[in-house]
């Protein structure tokens, strides 16, 4: 008799239960995830909506092509405009605008930056899921060392970003005009890149507060290391979303 | 897994146990992704710039998702109805692409 009436309320959807056998906090991560996805969207479609109203940029002839690694003068960006290269006309191409390096002024090394900060974002997505994975063995000692990559490379990314805006910025970008080209490339690009960074900084705040966590030994009273992991959703769907804003903002 | 099933417990304080999956799978998808970011920027400098070319990127961009999601987020070993919550929504996405591409094309005729 009893076993009758648990085989009826065991049913995956007659409630009372988890019916995709994980946690109530990691089903909303989830759920918060896709539609922070469908913002994300929104902002990159938009972006390829107003780029594809513009024609690409023409393409260099054989004496204005610029090798990577050689010499360029402050004059670059004017040069670029009396040129014809830089116009209101046609969008810029990313490897005429992304090309500097910190510490290294005045040569010109077309999207180095920008890839070595993708390298940073994904080798701090691997040092998190190792983190995930060392909670799920319950080892603290791990836990810890790993979020303080994690920790470490949200940091170095945000230095990064700061550096990349800042360079945009005393190039003359304003999100109402730019040297580069049409209005919404630095508009989109300060929005986009901007709302992007924002989720890095939250991530970075939300993955220090549970390396505190981690360190007090709350989730080791707790028994399991779950926070971990929903902070590693959060993380890696960051990661996720500037693999999105590299290809469509610097490679296409 | 069967025994699981006939387990009642409270639904918001639940919390499955879990198992480590070793880091094996870790380091392959740290390979695989910088290993196609390396290839898109090899592939920008190397081909010029063309519609194909941008299509080559938007599919890589997938495959970085799908291993990003997969393996980091361990969405493949989430059971099949949480997997179909998660990507079924993403139609949509096709649907707004669809609809703004074609918003795009209609101002660059309109200029």
């Amino acid at each position: 008799m009893t076993s009758n009436t648990q085989a009826v309320t065991s049913k995956t959807w007659s409630g009372g239960r988890s019916p995709f056998k994980i946690s109530y906090g990691k089903l909303m991560m989830w759920i918060f995830l896709l539609s922070d996805a469908f913002t994300f969207s929104s902002l990159l479609v938009g972006y390829g909506a107003v780029r594809f109203s513009f024609p690409s940029s023409p393409v260099l002839t054989e004496t204005q092509k610029i090798s990577p690694m050689s010499h360029i003068g402050d004059d670059f960006v004017e040069k670029m405009q009396q040129t014809g290269i830089f116009s209101e006309k046609h969008w810029p191409s990313a490897d005429l605008v992304f090309n500097h390096f910190p510490f290294l002024h005045g040569i010109h090394l077309p999207l180095m930056f920008v890839s070595l900060m993708t390298f940073i974002l994904i080798f701090s997505s691997v040092t998190m899921v190792l983190a995930v994975e060392a909670g799920h063995r319950n080892d603290r000692k791990k836990v810890e060392k790993y979020m303080l990559y994690t920790i470490l490379g949200g940091l170095a990314f945000l230095g990064c970003q700061a550096w990349e805006w800042t360079q945009f910025i005393t190039e003359g970008s304003t999100l109402s005009s730019n040297p580069f080209g049409p209005s919404q490339f630095a508009a989109l690009f300060f929005i986009v890149t901007g709302f992007h960074g924002f989720h890095v900084f939250s991530g970075v705040v939300i993955n220090f507060i549970t390396y505190l966590n981690t360190v007090k030994g709350t989730y080791e009273k707790r028994g399991h290391y779950e926070m971990i992991e929903k902070v590693g959703l959060y993380w890696h769907f960051v990661d996720l979303v500037w693999v999105f804003v590299f290809t469509f903002f610097y490679l296409i | 897994m069967k025994k699981n099933d006939n387990e009642n417990y409270d639904p918001i304080t639940y919390v499955p146990h879990t198992e480590s999956h070793g880091t094996k799978d870790i380091w392959k998808t740290l390979i695989i992704l910088g290993a196609i970011t390396l290839f898109d920027i090899i592939l920008y400098f190397a081909m010029p710039h063309s519609m194909f070319r941008n299509w080559v990127f938007i599919f890589f961009g997938i495959v970085k998702a799908y291993y990003i999601v997969g393996s980091f987020m361990h969405l493949k070993n989430e059971k099949f109805e949480l997997i179909l919550i998660i990507l079924v929504p993403m139609v949509l996405i096709i649907a707004l692409v669809a609809g703004m591409l074609h918003d795009g094309n209609f101002w660059l005729q309109f200029k």
